[in-house]
């Protein structure tokens, strides 16, 4: 049960979230299991089957045919989640994979990996085929990717542990910023998260966020799609991570952030100084509001309300934000 | 420098297909075409399978998946490995009853009669692999790695 001190910062986003009220009264309604269908291992149709013949109860998600509501207690200890035919994972975790939208043979990466729930997704959306870099710069984390991947039968991503924000070269398709933020959307599955959250703690978070981001601009080909996600509601850790960013990659042509974006022009580094765009995140099932463009009485840019926010009481899940980002 | 030294232990070596598809097919009449979309590597003693494409210049914690541990002798599969090569064994695989496979998957060791040759083996379950067991005479000892096993009851 969140303290009534942890709603109380919730409320900052009074003026942001449609019906205020429900989505606060969400936050203490724990959050079910659910899992993802590995097609590197199994078919969807037989896996099902072979959960009906062991009793477990499941529902497929409306907007996403691999994914399934479990009502287990203890969903990690199924047999299929020890062969690797089901990887348990959040019902919103499952939208970034979509919104990158990988190709089988492309070159993909993955920023900030570990676990590895999205990895792997990415892998099997890639039909094991092409490469996937699964960077994690934690050593402690690297494990539990390693053995996610292992066990998942995935055999097209391989790991890096670079700090994301200098990761060195590369000339990816599509790059994943699913970045480390202050996680408000999972309190309905970590009860206390919200309690660890302010507005400072945002704002710190930010500098690394922009930082992840820029870089992972500067490491896609022009054409190619950079998707930014976290798992949390703060504007500083989401539309403002994206507008700095953008703003970071354009001031060297209008110059007015001069504090910034320097440093690319001096070095004579002109790769990076492609243009981006903002595309509309849209799955089709899952309903989303669109990104602020107004917070604090400051104007965004217009364009990042093609960002999308998905918010718990709206499609009964936890909280997440998602930016799809094109390189021309 | 000797194998054992930090330097040679950091660096993933390319290896000849050839030469891993040639253990498998010996083994377990996996034939080499199941192979070709991936290239290996070898590293300390493990060998390593990954998709067969150009990797950028980096340095990596580990490309694709440990397939193989050359430790000791014979080599064994990793249980992975098996879970993704060992569908197109033709040669040393098993195929449990619900009471062994349950057996199998809790890590324990049982007698069984079968044709195969000592070593190790693929165990199926109603045409799922469960991984790797070590087969010799009569009895079947569960190589299910100690995270990937069922609590026994």
């Amino acid at each position: 049960m969140p303290s009534l001190f942890s709603m109380d910062h919730l409320d900052r986003y009074r003026e942001i979230v449609p019906d205020y009220p429900a989505f606060r009264d969400i936050q203490s309604l724990p959050l079910y299991n659910s899992a993802r269908i590995n097609t590197l291992k199994i078919e969807r149709e037989r896996l099902l089957e072979r959960l009906q013949e062991e009793g477990v109860i499941f529902r497929s998600f409306d907007w996403y045919p691999l994914g399934l509501k479990l009502d287990s207690e203890s969903p990690g200890k199924l047999l299929q989640n020890l062969l690797g035919q089901i990887h348990i994972q959040e019902e919103l975790s499952m939208v970034p994979p979509l919104v990158l939208d990988p190709k089988p043979g492309e070159c993909i990466l993955d920023m900030c990996a570990s676990p590895g729930s999205k990895t792997t997704q990415i892998a099997q959306m890639m039909k094991n085929r092409g490469l996937v870099i699964a960077n994690e710069p934690s050593l402690g984390r690297i494990a539990p990717l390693r053995s996610n991947c292992e066990r998942l039968g995935v055999l097209n991503v391989a790991v890096t542990r670079y700090d994301g924000r200098r990761f060195p070269r590369g000339s990816f398709d599509r790059v994943l910023v699913d970045a480390p933020c202050s996680s408000e959307g999972r309190e309905r599955r970590g009860p206390g998260t919200l309690a660890r959250c302010s507005r400072e703690r945002s704002l710190g978070l930010k500098a690394l966020q922009v930082g992840l981001l820029k870089n992972a601009m500067r490491l896609t080909k022009p054409g190619g799609v950079v998707v930014y996600s976290t798992c949390t509601y703060a504007p500083e850790e989401n539309e403002l991570v994206v507008q700095e960013a953008l703003e970071g990659r354009r001031d060297g042509v209008d110059g007015e952030h001069s504090g910034d974006g320097g440093a690319g022009r001096h070095s004579g580094d002109s790769r990076d100084s492609g243009a981006f765009r903002l595309e509309k995140v849209k799955i089709a099932g899952l309903k989303e509001c669109p990104g602020i463009v107004e917070w604090e009485g400051k104007r965004l840019r217009e364009e990042l309300s093609a960002t999308a926010r998905y918010y718990p009481h709206i499609n009964d899940t936890g909280g997440f934000y998602v930016a799809r980002i094109i390189k021309s | 420098m000797s194998p054992g030294s930090s330097r040679v232990r950091n660096v993933f070596e390319p290896l000849e297909r050839s030469l891993i598809t040639k253990l498998w097919q010996e083994r377990f009449a996996v034939p080499e075409q199941e192979f070709s979309g991936y290239r290996f590597f070898r590293k300390a003693k493990s060998i390593w399978a990954a998709s067969d494409v150009d990797l950028p210049a980096l340095s990596y914690e580990s490309i694709g998946m440990r397939i193989m541990n050359c430790k000791d002798r014979p080599w064994k599969p990793t249980t992975s490995a098996l879970q993704v090569f060992g569908r197109f064994a033709s040669k040393n695989t098993m195929d449990l009853t619900s009471d062994e496979a349950k057996i199998f998957l809790e890590g324990g060791t049982q007698s069984i009669e079968s044709g195969c040759e000592a070593g190790y083996v693929v165990v199926f379950y109603r045409g799922d692999i469960l991984g790797c067991g070590l087969y010799s005479h009569g009895k079947l000892v569960s190589q299910m790695p100690k995270e990937r096993r069922l609590e026994r009851e």
